[in-house]
């Protein structure tokens, strides 16, 4: 039987292609549009990204778009009433811009530090970096400080690239996979591409990762291990392959520093720096000329293993041998590590053999014909089939930064990087290590009245010099970034601001700024104390943080603390340029950048945050905005963004540049480049010949290409992989008063930097944990994001809050039995820092001493448009509320340390410890709970009790 | 399932009366008919509480307007059969009404009784069959379900026929037997079915089952089979690992949850099994022990008959339940 | 022809897409759309869906499994839930797709009472009953790009763990990957022969036999002297 039924009229429709935001994957989209609403939401299939797949949120874009939580237009603290209760006055666009022009104009013009503009996950870094830099303050940065900062330094400052965004595994050609510590990643469906490519093959996955779900619910093998004990595993598989040979010995002579020679002078300066010739190349000893040679040179053939005198008489040991000394230590093998870990030794046994047995005996042979460093052609590629990625299960902890050297010390030692089957990089990685931008820190320039800093506010510390601080070692950002509690922290500590804000510490500021990101709620610390910090006053009765400016698209719970509120528009209202000179959504085989463009026309006062920064821009006649003759430079943001060179020929986008539109990656500005990329379904990729696709490291005609084409900031020299880290060195020797150069004077940097910057990775507690009881604290307690939800803000989405709108803490089956709690339960968790209450699930999937909830379901009521009553305000929590910014007491000093990693300032949300006890009888109900938050001028809090969305109306 | 009030009732309600008016019809046939005007209140009584029960039943839809399409699939559908013979019901036994008030006796009022029985019993087994023909609800998907219903139907048909035949002194002896008997066959067939039910649960479906544990393989399906055995949960000689639902994938009711999500706690069930076999039966049977005569003490004895059958109904849907379950994490169903 | 779904266990991850997907297609589909949506913005959030993912776990730490299961409707062979329909609603197409027609349901529920999937929702506001129409109105539709005409949940899901195809066809992808891989129906037992068909999950991957480990300790570390490699 067949009846008929309709279709689509499609003659009515529209279709776009742009890029989704409802994450920061960044995929390629087509949007159906009919009647100025959005019929459909599908994935690009020539996207690079996403290949035509499409996530849960991605589908559910539509109800981001017809979302209750939507700004209308500016608002301002209503005049006389207290900041954080959410009572606002409308007003215009004209209102809003002069009293933002004149107050940023006050600062600049005495003391540009005054302000603080820190931003989210933010997808436009490359301009609101670039607009910190000409305002000239140094208190900038994105969210990257309590993302995943730890994997950005330990790859750059190791392989020149890493894990997180600048860099994936070759899903074509792996065999053995291991994914340490992800539950979604920002490369979100490209791991989702690519596990069903591995598993399509028949590779291996497994997945170490305390909780089975999601990825790890199809590793064939699933290792179920204690939270932060990641670096000791790492470490004893690093143990197992050196005890047995396991190496790859050409890979760690021609590519690494495995070889080169460290001083070994303990207690005197100069002790565990490179052995450098006069002309500074680190020295080798070449095992048949039998003498120090230069070990960049070709065709020398190095040492390994060894152990010389150097002439001025000094001992150095090879960067292989100090490994071999360490390594093999009984400390790291697996039968001692298993307990630690919850990882039985004969299974890390086994992982690492099979590991070696991929990499030596599977090895992936690729004829193509390519051309090393020293100019040799080679005419196959050989790829060591293991690849491996890793994120925040291992970013998100004190020791992570060290963690993930480890993890790129195995990939060293197998010779798995950067060849078929491997992790590899992605353009505009891999760079020199260690990158050559160096962060401003020169105080006169810093504090000079309206001139825009010399360098950016961010970059990468190669030795103590570089560090922002005064001569008195004070740090000269807000956040303490580049400061001795935290040296390599080139994405700042975005989760300190709030606090040393609103202690004045290190100096007060005027005005905070805050762009996409909720740092009232769940990207922050310890929420509770937070919020009051936003609202602190002093004793003349002022608030210590004087203004707070919040740029958002939604009504979020930080909204309700700005004084002035600037409303952006939604991903399918704007423009937006995805830039290589940013965060890279190239893949291996392709550099790729995109764009984004209107598809829906704007119903409500709101305007791009980018616009504002370019109006912004011009207004304070910042130098880059303003031309000779005073007037502004760029009409407007796409203005800004064809016409704007970072370098002769280099702008934010790489494709259809140059006067005809045929120059890609360098070339004039193009009238019509916008234009262009719409044409092309608003994404640009270039593919790499194949002679240019691996050893990018090493491969003489990609170094040279990159360098002319100066987006990728590679110098024609070989990138070489830094097992032994130098700079990390330097700071060492500063904490130990051995640096020829600025020292820390307190005991407890001093000590912090004498541990924690070991050249070499190394497996220490993390810093939580050790300094509390673990009698008292027992379980550890971390968070994964949920597949379909956007940190907080897919709670306004009307779809994908059906799927999840409440959380409950999960706890092992057997763990629970033995502590005589059941499911639905209602408990308390209590850390050192605070305590809240919550229902209990058990689950199978979750390692004995862990527990774990989903991150940012819980709302504060009355947030993104939602009722009073919403589950995610009566049934949803955040563990934030039992995470300290600081660590507890513990150094000898009374200072209160940060609660991030020791190296790179990552924040440190996953060394929480915490104990559950079953709550009294009749205490239930979630805790704390905010009050409901008013709502916001123009919206009568009215919701439809049925939402039956179609384009058309329906019947 | 859902004990959803409108059907509870209607099967009730329109289950006496059908009950009424077959044995009303039968008795007629079997030449214990009743003096028309008794009759003729049987038949109204009868036909107000089908008719009652087709309203009641109407109300349950979500869509009304739709109702008149329900004879459309008479071919497939007990529902459209059901709605096509009540449908057929009413004329013939207004018809039989009016034979039965104007003739004394004659082929066309024996053959308007017969059309009565036949139609009444066509809408009962059609009731019952809806029931009776759903796979995904072992409780319901048996035997048990149509001789259930027709024996109910008949018993609260045969109370009410009794009360009739007492006030009008008519054959009160037969029809007091007649009640008896079909109360005690009743009683069988709903203890009957109330074992079967329990017996069915050891080859109940699982969960295990649902998600096709047994076919994946053997490292998922045997070698994680797990040691929580004597919770009961896995069927005997089962070595398949043992499943349990971590989400269920919406964090609130769905249209699924609130249809098949009804679970009833073994303390009500037990405690309405009591209601309904002592209002059902107990009662219902004293009053027809007691021979007692008097209108408004029959009348009691109907309704509270109906009650306890109210609240066997009531126990028929909470205590099945539907594979979806399964889905929802029940171990079995 | 036997138009269905494939679903394969060994690769989804349980994100959900294939869900939202469905749900946004089908809202404003003209067959079936709206998909009525509860208090969204409510206590309980709640609404029709045609495609739900659940997820279970198998076994006992730390030897547990974890499967996520997505499930739309089966477009059954003896698909009782059309035979129960009084009103003709419910019908099979000739291609084996199980529609209702919203113009005919008077919303009695007994369908999704026989089904055994859960696969049928009754939408309130409209009155009548929804469920996965195989997006019968992206698969058929001459308009769309060839590449298009699949349904929704199969072209969103990041795994590619959906496909769609005639299983009468012994070549095509569907009928390859069920035998091939033993792909099942749910509840084959019911008798509603449903034509969606599930691969398990894998065996997981062994990599080395005993005889490659001791290859591999024959590698040896005999001392800490490099070979002679040039750089
Ligand atoms: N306990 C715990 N806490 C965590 C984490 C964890 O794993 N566990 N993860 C941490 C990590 S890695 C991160 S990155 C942070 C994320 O934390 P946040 O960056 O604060 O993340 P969101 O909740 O996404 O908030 C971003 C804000 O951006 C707004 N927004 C959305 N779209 C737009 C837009 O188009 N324009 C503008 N202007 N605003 C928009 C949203 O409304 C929201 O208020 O959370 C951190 N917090
Ligand atoms: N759907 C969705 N996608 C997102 C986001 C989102 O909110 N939702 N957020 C985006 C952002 S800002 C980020 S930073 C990325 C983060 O992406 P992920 O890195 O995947 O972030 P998390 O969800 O925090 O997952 C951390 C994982 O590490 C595990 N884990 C915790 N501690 C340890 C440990 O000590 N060792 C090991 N091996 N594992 C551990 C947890 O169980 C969890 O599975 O995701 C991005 N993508
Ligand atoms: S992963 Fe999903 S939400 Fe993120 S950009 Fe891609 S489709 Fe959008
Ligand atoms: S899955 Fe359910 S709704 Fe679909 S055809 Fe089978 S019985 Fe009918
Ligand atoms: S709800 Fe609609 S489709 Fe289902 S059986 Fe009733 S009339 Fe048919
Ligand atoms: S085939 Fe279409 S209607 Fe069915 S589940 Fe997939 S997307 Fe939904
Ligand atoms: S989209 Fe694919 S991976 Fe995601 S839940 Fe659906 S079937 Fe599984
Ligand atoms: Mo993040």
């Amino acid at each position: 039987m067949t009846r008929t039924i309709a279709f689509d009229q499609r003659s009515r429709q529209q279709t776009h292609f742009t890029t989704c935001y409802m994450c920061a994957c960044r995929c390629g989209i087509k949007v159906t549009v009919e009647s100025n609403k959005v019929r459909f939401i599908q994935g690009n299939l020539n996207h690079p990204v996403n290949k035509g797949v499409l996530c849960a949120k991605g589908s559910a874009g539509i109800m981001k778009q017809y979302s209750a939580a939507k700004l209308k237009k500016p608002l301002k603290r209503r005049p006389g009433s207290e900041r954080g209760t959410a009572d606002f006055v409308e007003i215009e666009w004209d209102e809003a811009l002069e009293i933002l022009t004149a107050r940023l104009s006050k600062i600049r013009s005495t003391n540009p530090t005054q302000l603080a503009f820190f931003t989210g996950r933010d997808q436009m870094q490359a301009l609101s970096g670039l607009w910190a830099q000409q305002f000239g303050t140094p208190n900038w940065a994105a969210h990257g400080g309590f993302c995943s900062v730890n994997m950005a330094v330990a790859g750059l400052y190791t392989i020149g690239y890493s894990f997180w965004e600048f860099g994936a595994p070759d899903w074509e050609h792996a065999k053995y996979f291991l994914l340490w510590g992800v539950a979604e990643d920002h490369s979100s469906n490209p791991i989702k591409i690519g596990l069903e490519k591995l598993k399509r093959r028949g590779a291996k996955f497994v997945s170490i990762n305390p909780i089975r779900t999601g990825y790890s619910a199809i590793a064939d093998e699933w290792l179920p291990i204690r939270p932060g004990t990641d670096g000791l595993l790492a470490l004893a598989i690093v143990h197992v392959l050196l005890k047995r040979g396991l190496i790859d010995w050409e890979f760690l002579i021609r590519y690494t520093n495995a070889p080169w020679l460290v001083v070994q002078t303990p207690g005197i300066a100069g002790d565990g720096l490179f052995a450098r010739d006069a002309e500074d190349h680190p020295l080798v000893w070449d095992q048949q000329a039998q003498r120090l040679v230069n070990g960049l040179e070709p065709e020398i053939a190095p040492a390994l293993f060894a152990t010389v005198k150097l002439d001025d008489g000094r001992v150095a040991k090879s960067v292989l041998s100090l490994a071999a000394e360490r390594y093999l230590d009984e400390r790291y093998s697996p039968e001692q590590v298993a307990a630690t870990c919850g990882v039985p030794a004969e299974t890390i046994t086994r992982i690492a053999y099979e590991m070696a047995h991929v990499a030596f005996n599977e090895a992936v042979e690729l004829p193509i014909s390519w051309t090393d460093m020293h100019g040799r052609t080679h005419d196959k590629v050989v790829g060591r089939p293991v690849a491996m990625y890793a994120m925040r299960g291992i970013s998100a902890h004190s020791n992570g930064f060290h963690t993930c050297r480890a993890l790129h010390l195995i990939q060293m030692l197998l010779g798995a990087l950067e060849g078929p089957g491997n992790f590899r990089a992605r353009a505009p990685y891999p760079r020199r290590i260690p990158m050559r931008t160096l962060p401003e820190n020169d105080p006169a320039i810093i504090f000079a009245a309206d001139t825009p800093l010399k360098r950016m506010p961010n970059g990468n510390p190669a030795r103590p010099e570089d560090l922002v601080i005064d001569k008195d070692g004070r740090p000269l950002r807000i956040d303490k970034a580049y400061s001795w509690e935290t040296p390599l922290s080139p994405h700042g500590l975005m989760h300190m601001v709030i606090t040393n804000a609103a202690n004045r510490d290190p100096y007060p500021i005027d005005t905070l700024l805050l762009f996409m990101a909720n740092m009232a709620w769940n990207s922050t610390m310890n929420t509770g104390e937070v919020r009051e910090m936003l609202v602190r006053k002093d004793d003349r009765g002022e608030y210590v943080i004087p203004f707070l400016v919040v740029v958002d698209a939604f009504h979020s719970e930080t909204v309700n603390f700005a004084d002035l509120v600037l409303p952006d528009t939604t991903y399918l209202e704007r423009y937006d340029a995805i830039s290589l000179l940013d965060r890279p959504i190239s893949e291996p085989d392709a550099a790729a950048d995109a764009i984004r463009h209107p598809v829906i026309a704007l119903d409500r006062d709101v305007r791009p945050w980018q616009e504002v920064l370019v109006e912004l821009a011009s207004r304070l006649k910042f130098p880059a905005f303003t031309s000779a003759d005073g007037s502004r430079k760029f009409r407007d943001y796409k203005d800004f963004i064809v016409n704007y060179e970072k370098f002769p020929g280099i702008g934010f986008l790489a494709g259809w540049r140059g006067a005809d539109g045929e120059s890609h990656l360098r070339g004039a500005p193009n009238p019509k480049q916008w234009e262009k990329y719409i044409e092309n379904q608003s994404f640009f990729s270039y593919p790499w010949p194949e002679n240019m696709r691996y050893y990018r490291f090493a491969n003489k005609d990609y170094l040279e290409f990159a360098e002319k084409h100066a987006l990728f900031g590679t110098p024609p020299v070989a990138v070489i992989m830094q097992m032994y880290s130098e700079p990390l060195q330097k700071f060492r020797l500063a904490g130990q008063g051995l640096y020829d150069g600025p020292q820390p004077s307190s005991p407890t940097d001093q000590e912090r930097l004498a541990r924690y910057f070991d050249p070499l990775p190394f497996w220490y507690e993390p810093l939580e944990s050790a300094r509390v009881s673990h009698d008292e604290y027992p379980l550890h307690a971390i968070t994964q994001r949920p597949m379909m939800m956007y940190h907080s803000w897919d709670s306004q989405n009307a779809w994908l809050r059906q799927i999840i709108s409440e959380n409950y803490l999960y706890m092992n089956r057997g763990t629970a039995a033995r502590l005589g709690l059941a499911d639905f339960d209602w408990v308390w968790v209590e850390s050192h820092h605070g305590r809240l209450r919550c229902q209990l699930k058990t689950m199978e999937g979750v390692e004995a001493n862990t527990v774990w909830t989903w991150n940012a379901v819980g709302r504060q009521a009355g947030t993104a448009g939602l009722d009073e009553d919403a589950s995610e305000a009566t049934a949803g929590f955040l563990f934030n509320h039992l995470i300290s910014e600081l660590l507890p007491k513990g150094n000898a000093d009374d200072r209160r340390l940060t609660n991030s990693d020791p190296v790179t300032g990552q924040a440190a949300w996953f060394d929480l410890r915490v104990k559950v006890s079953k709550c009294a009888v009749g205490e239930t109900g979630i805790w704390p709970i905010f009050p409901m938050s008013k709502r916001l001028p123009g919206d009568t809090g009215r919701r439809p009790s049925t939402l039956r969305y179609h384009t058309e109306a329906p019947s | 399932m859902k004990p959803s009030l409108s059907i509870i009732f209607f099967t009730v309600s329109s289950g006496a009366g059908l009950g009424l008016l077959a044995l009303l019809a039968l008795g007629d046939l079997l030449d214990q008919a009743l003096p028309s005007d008794a009759l003729m209140q049987g038949i109204a009584v009868a036909l107000a509480l089908v008719a009652a029960g087709l309203a009641s039943s109407v109300l349950h839809l979500a869509k009304p307007a739709n109702a008149w399409r329900a004879f459309s699939r008479f071919r497939t559908s007990w529902l459209s059969r059901e709605a096509v013979f009540a449908a057929c019901l009413f004329p013939v036994a207004l018809a039989y009404g009016v034979l039965a008030w104007t003739a004394e006796g004659g082929a066309l009022r024996a053959l308007a009784a017969l059309g009565v029985a036949l139609l009444a019993w066509a809408v009962l087994v059609s009731t019952a069959m809806i029931y009776a023909s759903l796979k995904p609800i072992r409780q319901w998907y048996s035997a048990w379900t149509p001789v259930n219903y027709l024996l109910l139907g008949h018993w609260s048909g045969a109370v009410l026929l009794l009360g009739l035949a007492r006030a009008h002194a008519a054959h009160e002896r037969s029809f007091g037997w007649l009640a008896g008997v079909l109360g005690v066959a009743a009683l069988i067939a709903k203890i009957g079915q109330w074992r079967a039910i329990t017996a069915g649960a050891r080859d109940a479906p699982t969960l295990e089952r649902a998600i096709g544990v047994p076919k994946y393989p053997n490292e998922y399906s045997n070698k994680y089979a797990n040691k929580y055995a004597n919770e009961g949960a896995q069927p005997p000689g089962m070595t398949m690992a043992r499943a349990r639902l971590f989400d269920v994938g919406h964090s609130h009711g769905t249209f699924l949850t609130d249809e098949f999500g009804f679970v009833l706690a073994r303390r009500n069930a037990v405690a309405l099994r009591i209601a309904a076999l002592s209002a059902g039966f107990g009662v219902p049977a004293a009053w027809i022990a007691s021979g007692a005569t008097n209108a408004a003490v029959a009348w009691l004895a109907a309704i509270v008959c109906l009650a306890g059958l109210l609240a066997e109904r009531w126990l028929f849907f909470a205590e099945a339940q539907h594979t979806v379950r399964l889905y929802h994490g029940a171990p079995r169903t | 022809m036997r138009l269905g779904l494939v679903i394969d266990l060994d690769t989804c991850v349980g994100c959900h897409a294939c869900a939202t997907a469905c749900k946004e297609w089908n809202a404003s589909s003209p067959v079936s759309g709206p998909l009525s949506d509860y208090e969204p913005f409510g206590a309980e959030p709640s609404g029709v869906w045609f495609n739900r993912v659940r997820h279970y776990e198998l076994g006992e730490y730390p030897a547990s499994k974890t499967i996520n299961f997505p499930m739309s409707c089966m477009h059954c062979a003896d698909a009782d839930c059309v035979t129960v329909c009084p009103t003709g609603a419910s019908y099979k197409r000739d291609d084996g797709i199980v529609l209702v027609d919203q113009d005919k349901c008077m919303g009695c529920n007994l369908c999704a009472w026989a089904c055994p999937y859960g696969a049928r929702e009754l939408d309130t506001a409209s009155g009548t009953m929804k469920k996965c129409t195989l997006c019968v109105d992206r698969i058929n539709d001459e308009l769309l790009p060839p590449e298009e005409r699949q349904p929704a949940c199969v072209l969103a899901c990041p795994t590619h763990g959906r496909f769609f195809g005639d299983f009468d066809d012994p070549a095509s992808e569907v009928s390859r990957l069920t035998a091939e891989r033993g792909g099942f129906g749910l509840m084959p037992e019911l008798g509603y022969a449903p034509v969606n068909q599930y691969l398990p999950p894998r065996e997981p991957k062994t990599v080395i036999a005993a005889s490659d480990v001791k290859a591999l300790l024959e590698r040896g570390l005999a001392s800490l002297a490099s070979p002679v490699i040039r750089r």
